[in-house]
C-alpha cells in the first residue's frame, strides 16, 4: 500500500463516520422490506377466513379470528406428525454433519489417492438426475423402504452441496494445523476429530441449518412412500393436506350448491389456512435459529491456534 | 491458500511408493470417505439405468400399460429439438438463471459485507434474522403479494405515477419484457437473507488479526472490506459461482408458473415447465428423460468450463 | 336415546329383511387400504358412520388422501402393481391412468341382476354408457361405477350448477327485472348500469366483466361460444347432434366464434373489461367477486362458491349472482358463417349425466372384492342411502309429516369439514355408487315414514333450498314470477347419445391438445385486447396458428364420439 497523504486520511475518516450511519439506514430499510411479507402473512393468518377472501389486508387483521389455527391445532394428528418431523430432522441433521464433515476433511487431503475420483463422482450427482421413476423403484422394489420411518432417513443422509461448503471451509483453515499434528504422530481420524472438527463449528452450524430446514420442510417423501401410514405422516405433509382440503371444499360442493347458497358460514379458507400453516411450520425454525446463529455471527479467534 | 500447498510433497516416507501401497497407508482417509462413496453409487448412480428410457417410446399409454415400450433411438431428442418452443424455453431458462445468479450473488455478498461492518451484535443478529425470514414463506404467498404490489393500481405504479416517472401505470404483469426482471427481484426479496448465511459463516474464518493489521496500516473501512473481507470469502464465492454456473439450466418452474399468464407465456415458460407439460404430466417418460439428459450434459459442460477457467485464473476449483 | 336405539334396531331389521343374501357370510373383520384421489382429512376414530360400516360389514379402512399431483402419484403407484391399495378412487384421472394401466378388476365379474340387484338397478338406465367393450377381447367391462349422476325420477334443476353467464342481481333489479337473453342485451345492460353507477357505495369502481384465464380455468375464456350457439357443455368442441354423422369440430377457430371475441374486444375498448383480468389469479378473481364489485362473468357456479359465501356472510345479497343462458342474436352471426342447417336455441342445462370417469374401482391386488361389492350393494338400500346422505335421524335431520328436514344449523354442519370428520363417511360416500334424485317409494324409518317425493340428497330438498332462502332472493324471484333460479334458463335438453364430449379422454393426442391450449392461452387475450383496427388481423393470425392442432383434435373427437354413439345404441 502506498503511503496515504493527509488529504486521503481526512476523506477516509469522514467516510468512517458516515459509513455506519448510512449502513444502519440501509439495513433498517431492508428490514422493513423483508419484514412486510412476514407481518402480512401473520395478519392474514389471524383474520377471519371468509373476510380474508376479499384481500386488501396489510399489516393488521381486519376481522380477528384464530379459527385457522384452531382448525389445524385441534387435530391430534398434527402432534404426532410434529413428533415425526422433529425426530427425523434431528437424526438426519446429526447423521449428515457426521458423515459430511468427515468426508469433507478426507477430500481436502491433497495426498489422498482417491481424492480426485471421489470428488468428481460426488460433484456430478448435483447435475445428473435419474428421474422420478428409477428412484421410486429403488426405494420401493430394491430397498423396500416404503411404509417405514427409514424412508425419511436413509435416502437423505448425504448432500454434495453441503460437502462442498464444509470442504471449502476446511481448505481455508491454516495447513500448519494438520502438519504439526502429523509430526506429533497423529493419524487422519485423530487429526479430524481433535483439531479440524472443533474448528468447523461456524460452517457446521450453517450446514446444520440447511439440512434441518430441508428435512423439516420436506413432504414429498411422505406423499410418495408413506401416505397410507397415518402414524408416519410428517408435519409438512399433513399441513399441505389441510390446505389442499380447504381448497377443494371451496369448490367441491358439487351436490349441494343450492344448499350452500343459503348457508352463509364464516369458515376457514385457503387464504388464511395457507398463512397459518406458514406460521406454524416456521415458528420452530425461528426458535432453534438463535442457537445456531451464534456460531456463525460471532467470529472466532484463529490467531491463537495458528501458532 | 490451498494453492500454496499444492506442489508440496507430503509423503510419509521419502521412498517412492506404488499407488496401491500408498492407498493402503491411507486407510484412515478411505474409512472416512469410501462408505459415502458407495452410498452415492447406490442412491445416485444405480438409478441411472433409467436413462435408457430416453431412447424408448412412451407415447402410447395403452402400449405402455402392457409393458410395450419400443426402442426408437434418438426420436425423443429429435422431437424436442423440432419444437421452437423448446428453444424458447432454453432461452427463458438461461435468461432467468443468469439474472438470478447475478442479482442473487451480488445482493447476498453486499448484505453480508454490510452486516459484517455492524459492530452492535444485537442489531446485527436482528437484521440477519429478519432478512432471512421471507425464505420460509411459500412461493405462493410471496408471488401473490408481488402481484398485488405490481398490479396496475398497486403501490409501485402509484409511486411511479406520483413521482411523474411514468404517465400511465405500467402493465408489469402482462408484458413479457418485464417478466424476467420481476422474477429476479422477487427472488432477491425472498432469498437475500438466506443467501447471506453462507458468506457470513465464511467470514468467521477470517483472522481478526488481519483487520487489526490493516487498521494499523491506516486502512479505512472500504479498504478493509476490499483487502480483508472480500479476499476472505473469495474461495466460497468462487466455489458457489462454479456450482451455480453448472445450475444455469435450472431456473425452476414454481415462480414462473405462479407469476406467469397467457400474456407473458413467451417469456415465462422454462425448460422445466415444458418438460412438465409435454413429458411428466403426459406420463411420457421418454421425452422427460431425454430432456433431463440434455440438461445434464449442458450442465456438465458448463461446470467443466467454469472449473477450467477458475483453474487457469489460479482460483479455487470445485474438482 | 331409546328412540335412537329403536331406530337403529329397525334399520338393522329392515336391512336384514331386504337383502338376506347380499351380506357375505364371511364377516371376519378386515382392514382395506383405500386411496382417495383428492385431498381430504382422515376421519376421526369416533366417526359414527364409519363405526356403523365396521359393525355391519366388518370393514375398516386405512385411507390415503392426495397431497400432491394426482397423475404423478397414480403413475408411481402403478409402477408397483404388487403393492396397490384394495380400493381406488382415481379422482379425475381414473380413466386416463388406472384403467389404461390395467390395475382395476372388471366389476362385471361380480355385478349382475341376480347377485347384486341394487347395483344393477342403479346402473341399468345408463348401462350402455357405463358398460363398455374391451378393445382387445371385445368382452363387456365396467371398471368403475359412476359416483354421481344416476338420479331417480325427474331431473332436479333448482338452479344452474354448470356454465352460464352470470350477472349481479342488483343489475337486473336496477333495470326493473328485464329478460336478458342475448349477448348484446347482456352487455348493453352492464354498460348502462356502469354509466349510471360507476362505483359502489364505498367509492370502489365497478368492474363490468371478468374473464378468468388461470390454468385450467381458461374455460371461462374459451367455452362460451358453444353455449351462445345453443349447445350445453361439450368442452371445446361443437357437435351437430342433428347431423347424421355427429359432425364435430372445435369451435374456437370457426367464423361463428369471431362475433363473441369481437364483442369482448369492443367491451375492452369501452373499459368494461380491464386488461388486469388476463393477469388475474384465481385467488384475485375470488377476491374481486367477494367484494361485490364484479357485475358479470362467464363461469360455472361451483367455481366461485367461496365468493358467494363471502357475499352472503356480509349480507350483500344484491351482489350475488344469477345464471343467465345467453345465445347469439339472429344477426350476430352472418348466415354464411353458420354450420349448415343450424338453428340457435338456448340449452345451457343438459340431461342428467353419469359421472363416467369418476368413481371407486377395486384393484387387482384386493383379496376380497366380493365384500366391497356386497357393501356397495347394501349401501344402495333405502336405510343405508338415507344414513349416508342425510345422517342419523334425530341428530342430523328429522322427519316431519313424512318430509325430511334440517335446521339451519344442521344444514351448515354438512359444509363443515371438522363436522364431517366426526359424522359423515365423506370419502367412502363420495366415491361409492349413491342414490340421488327423488325418493320414489315410501321408506319406513322407525315408527315414521319418509314419503315418496322427498329428495335423496339434502342439497336438493325443497325445504332446504327454498325454506332457508333469504328474503332478498325470495322477492327477487317473485319479481320475475319464478319459483326457482333454474327458471332463468330453459329446461334440460335430452342428453346426447355420446354424453358430454368433455369427458372423453384426450391422452392419445395430448401433445396436440396441449398445443391447442397453449395457443389459446397466449393469443386469445391479445385478440381481445387488440387496439382499434387490429382486431381482424389478430383474429386471423390466431385462427391460422391454432388450425393445425384444431384439425387433429376435431378429427380425434369425432371418431371418439362416433364410437360412443355406436356403443350407446348397442352396435
Amino acid at each position: 500500500m502506498t503511503t496515504a497523504n493527509y488529504k486521503d486520511i481526512k476523506v477516509r475518516k469522514h467516510y468512517d463516520v458516515v459509513f455506519p450511519i448510512v449502513n444502519t439506514i440501509i439495513l433498517v430499510l431492508l428490514m422493513f422490506v423483508t419484514l412486510y411479507p412476514v407481518v402480512n402473512t401473520v395478519a392474514y393468518s389471524l383474520n377471519d377466513g371468509t373476510d380474508a377472501l376479499k384481500a386488501g389486508i396489510t399489516l393488521w387483521p381486519r376481522v380477528w379470528s384464530t379459527k385457522s389455527y384452531q382448525s389445524i391445532l385441534s387435530d391430534p394428528a398434527v402432534y404426532q406428525a410434529a413428533w415425526i418431523s422433529a425426530s427425523k430432522t434431528v437424526i438426519i441433521t446429526l447423521l449428515n454433519l457426521f458423515w459430511t464433515s468427515m468426508l469433507s476433511y478426507a477430500l481436502t487431503r491433497r495426498e489422498y489417492v482417491l481424492r480426485k475420483v471421489i470428488t468428481t463422482m460426488l460433484v456430478l450427482t448435483m447435475y445428473i438426475n435419474a428421474g422420478l421413476i428409477p428412484n421410486y423403484l429403488l426405494i420401493t422394489k430394491v430397498l423396500h423402504l416404503q411404509k417405514s420411518y427409514w424412508v425419511y432417513i436413509i435416502p437423505t443422509m448425504f448432500s454434495c452441496f453441503n460437502m462442498i461448503v464444509i470442504r471449502t471451509y476446511i481448505a481455508g483453515l491454516p495447513e500448519a494445523l494438520v502438519e504439526s499434528a502429523r509430526i506429533d504422530g497423529a493419524g487422519d481420524i485423530r487429526i479430524f476429530w481433535q483439531i479440524i472438527f472443533p474448528l468447523c463449528k461456524p460452517v457446521l452450524a450453517t450446514v446444520a441449518l440447511f439440512v434441518a430446514v430441508g428435512s423439516w420442510n420436506s413432504w414429498f417423501d411422505t406423499h410418495l412412500y408413506n401416505g397410507s401410514k397415518t402414524q408416519l405422516h410428517s408435519l409438512q405433509y399433513l399441513l399441505k393436506m389441510k390446505l389442499a382440503t380447504t381448497q377443494q371444499s371451496a369448490n367441491a360442493a358439487q351436490a349441494s350448491v343450492d344448499a350452500l347458497a343459503n348457508t352463509a358460514a364464516s369458515k376457514t379458507t385457503p387464504v388464511t389456512i395457507r398463512c397459518a400453516i406458514t406460521v406454524i411450520s416456521t415458528l420452530p425454525i425461528l426458535v432453534v435459529y438463535p442457537f445456531l446463529q451464534r456460531y456463525f455471527v460471532t467470529g472466532m479467534v484463529l490467531g491463537s491456534v495458528k501458532g | 491458500m490451498t494453492n500454496s500447498v499444492q506442489g508440496q510433497n507430503r509423503h510419509y516416507s521419502p521412498k517412492k511408493k506404488s499407488t496401491f501401497s500408498k492407498l493402503l497407508s491411507q486407510w484412515q482417509l478411505m474409512l472416512m470417505s469410501v462408505p459415502i462413496f458407495l452410498y452415492v453409487l447406490l442412491f445416485n448412480y444405480f438409478p441411472m439405468w433409467g436413462w435408457v428410457n430416453a431412447f424408448k417410446d412412451y407415447g402410447n399409454r395403452k402400449l405402455v400399460a402392457k409393458g410395450i415400450t419400443p426402442w426408437i433411438g434418438l426420436n425423443n431428442f429429435k422431437w424436442l429439438f423440432s419444437r421452437p418452443d423448446f428453444f424458447q424455453a432454453i432461452r427463458n431458462t438461461l435468461a432467468m438463471s443468469v439474472i438470478n445468479l447475478v442479482f442473487g450473488t451480488v445482493s447476498a455478498v453486499l448484505l453480508a459485507v454490510l452486516l459484517n461492518e455492524v459492530r452492535q451484535k444485537t442489531f446485527k443478529k436482528t437484521v440477519q434474522t429478519v432478512t432471512y425470514l421471507p425464505h420460509f414463506l411459500s412461493m405462493v404467498i410471496v408471488v401473490a403479494m408481488a402481484q398485488n404490489i405490481f398490479a396496475s393500481n398497486g403501490p409501485v405504479n402509484d409511486l411511479l405515477v406520483a413521482l411523474h416517472i411514468v404517465k400511465e401505470p405500467v402493465f408489469w404483469l402482462g408484458e413479457g419484457k418485464h417478466f424476467w426482471w420481476l422474477v429476479g427481484i422477487i427472488n432477491v426479496w425472498k432469498e437475500v437473507g438466506w443467501g447471506t448465511i453462507i458468506y457470513i459463516s465464511a467470514m468467521t474464518s477470517i483472522d481478526p488479526a488481519l483487520y487489526e493489521a490493516a487498521s494499523i496500516d491506516g486502512a479505512g473501512r472500504f479498504q478493509r472490506i476490499l483487502h480483508v473481507t472480500l479476499p476472505g470469502i473469495k474461495s466460497t464465492f468462487v466455489i458457489l459461482l462454479i456450482m451455480n454456473i453448472g445450475h444455469l439450466m435450472e431456473a425452476g418452474f414454481e415462480i414462473q408458473y405462479l407469476l406467469g399468464n397467457g400474456l407473458t407465456a413467451a417469456y415465462s415458460r422454462t425448460i422445466d415447465i415444458f418438460v412438465l407439460e409435454y413429458g411428466t404430466q403426459m406420463m411420457d417418460f421418454g421425452v422427460a428423460t431425454a430432456a433431463g439428459i440434455f440438461k445434464s450434459v449442458v450442465a456438465i459442460i458448463l461446470l467443466v468450463g467454469a472449473n477450467f477457467i477458475a483453474k487457469r485464473l489460479g482460483e479455487e476449483t470445485l474438482v | 336415546m331409546r328412540k335412537l336405539l329403536s331406530v337403529l334396531l329397525m334399520l338393522c331389521l329392515l336391512g336384514s329383511l331386504l337383502v338376506p343374501f347380499a351380506v357375505a357370510e364371511d364377516q371376519e373383520p378386515i382392514t382395506l387400504t383405500y386411496f382417495y384421489g383428492a385431498p381430504g382429512d382422515q376421519p376421526y376414530p369416533d366417526n359414527k358412520i364409519y363405526k356403523k360400516i365396521e359393525e355391519e360389514f366388518g370393514i375398516t379402512f386405512e385411507m390415503e388422501f392426495l397431497a400432491g399431483d394426482l397423475d404423478e402419484k397414480l403413475g408411481m403407484m402403478c409402477q408397483d402393481p404388487d403393492d396397490l391399495p384394495d380400493l381406488f378412487d382415481g379422482g379425475n384421472s381414473a380413466d386416463k391412468i388406472l384403467i389404461s394401466s390395467g390395475v382395476l378388476i372388471n366389476l362385471l365379474d361380480y355385478v349382475n341382476p341376480e347377485d347384486t340387484p341394487n347395483i344393477w338397478a342403479h346402473i341399468e338406465p345408463q348401462k350402455n354408457r357405463i358398460i363398455t367393450k374391451d378393445e382387445d377381447t371385445g368382452e363387456d367391462v365396467m371398471y368403475i361405477i359412476p359416483n354421481y349422476g344416476l338420479g331417480e325420477g325427474d331431473q332436479i334443476v333448482n338452479s344452474v350448477n354448470g356454465p352460464a353467464f352470470f350477472i349481479q342481481k342488483q343489475v337486473l333489479a336496477w333495470a326493473g327485472y328485464p329478460q336478458i337473453k342475448t349477448l348484446d342485451e347482456y352487455f348493453d345492460l352492464i354498460e348502462a348500469f356502469i354509466a349510471e353507477n360507476p362505483t359502489n357505495e364505498d367509492g370502489t369502481p365497478y368492474i363490468g366483466f371478468d374473464i378468468l384465464t388461470e390454468d385450467w380455468r381458461r374455460f371461462c375464456m374459451i367455452n362460451p361460444v358453444q353455449h351462445l350457439m345453443g349447445r350445453p357443455n361439450d368442452g371445446e368442441v361443437l357437435v351437430d347432434i342433428n347431423s347424421e354423422d355427429y359432425a364435430t369440430t372445435t369451435f374456437i377457430n370457426q367464423p361463428y366464434a369471431k362475433p363473441y371475441y369481437k364483442k369482448l374486444n369492443e367491451e375492452f375498448q369501452k373499459g368494461i373489461i380491464s386488461p388486469d383480468t388476463f393477469v388475474m389469479t384465481y385467488d384475485q378473481y375470488i377476491a374481486q367477486l367477494s367484494t361485490g364489485i364484479v357485475l358479470g362473468m362467464f363461469d360455472q357456479t361451483w367455481d366461485f362458491g367461496d365468493a358467494t359465501n363471502a357475499l352472503l356472510t356480509d349480507k350483500k345479497y344484491a351482489n350475488t349472482y344469477v345464471a343467465l343462458g345467453l345465445i347469439y342474436d339472429e344477426d350476430d352471426v352472418p348466415a354464411e358463417d353458420m354450420p349448415e342447417g343450424w338453428t340457435i336455441e338456448e340449452h345451457y342445462v343438459n340431461g342428467s349425466l353419469p359421472n363416467l370417469d369418476r368413481g371407486a374401482g377395486i384393484s387387482v391386488s384386493c383379496k376380497c372384492p366380493e365384500r366391497i361389492i356386497a357393501m356397495w350393494e347394501r349401501m344402495l338400500d333405502p336405510d343405508w342411502a338415507l344414513l349416508l346422505n342425510w345422517g342419523v335421524e334425530g341428530e342430523d335431520y328429522s322427519i316431519e309429516d313424512g318430509r325430511l328436514i334440517m335446521t339451519t344449523e344442521q344444514n351448515a354442519n354438512t359444509q363443515d369439514i371438522e363436522w364431517q370428520r366426526h359424522n359423515k363417511a365423506q370419502a367412502i360416500w363420495n366415491s361409492s355408487p349413491k342414490r340421488q334424485g327423488y325418493i320414489m317409494e315410501d321408506i319406513q324409518v322407525g315408527d315414521q315414514v319418509v314419503t315418496a317425493g322427498n329428495c335423496w340428497e339434502p342439497g336438493s330438498q325443497p325445504e332446504i333450498v327454498f325454506g332457508l332462502m333469504n328474503d332478498y332472493d325470495k322477492e327477487f324471484l317473485s319479481a320475475y314470477g319464478y319459483s326457482k333460479f333454474g327458471d332463468f334458463v330453459n329446461p334440460p335438453i335430452e342428453l346426447a347419445p355420446y354424453g358430454e364430449a368433455w369427458q372423453i379422454d384426450k391422452s392419445p393426442i395430448e401433445k396436440d391438445y396441449n398445443d391447442f391450449l397453449n395457443i389459446q392461452d397466449t393469443q386469445l387475450p391479445q385478440v381481445i385486447m387488440a387496439p382499434e383496427g387490429e382486431f381482424d388481423a389478430k383474429w386471423d393470425a390466431f385462427v391460422e396458428a391454432i388450425n393445425p392442432s384444431c384439425e387433429v383434435y376435431s378429427n380425434f373427437m369425432h371418431e371418439e364420439i362416433l364410437k360412443l354413439v355406436a356403443a350407446y345404441y348397442g352396435e
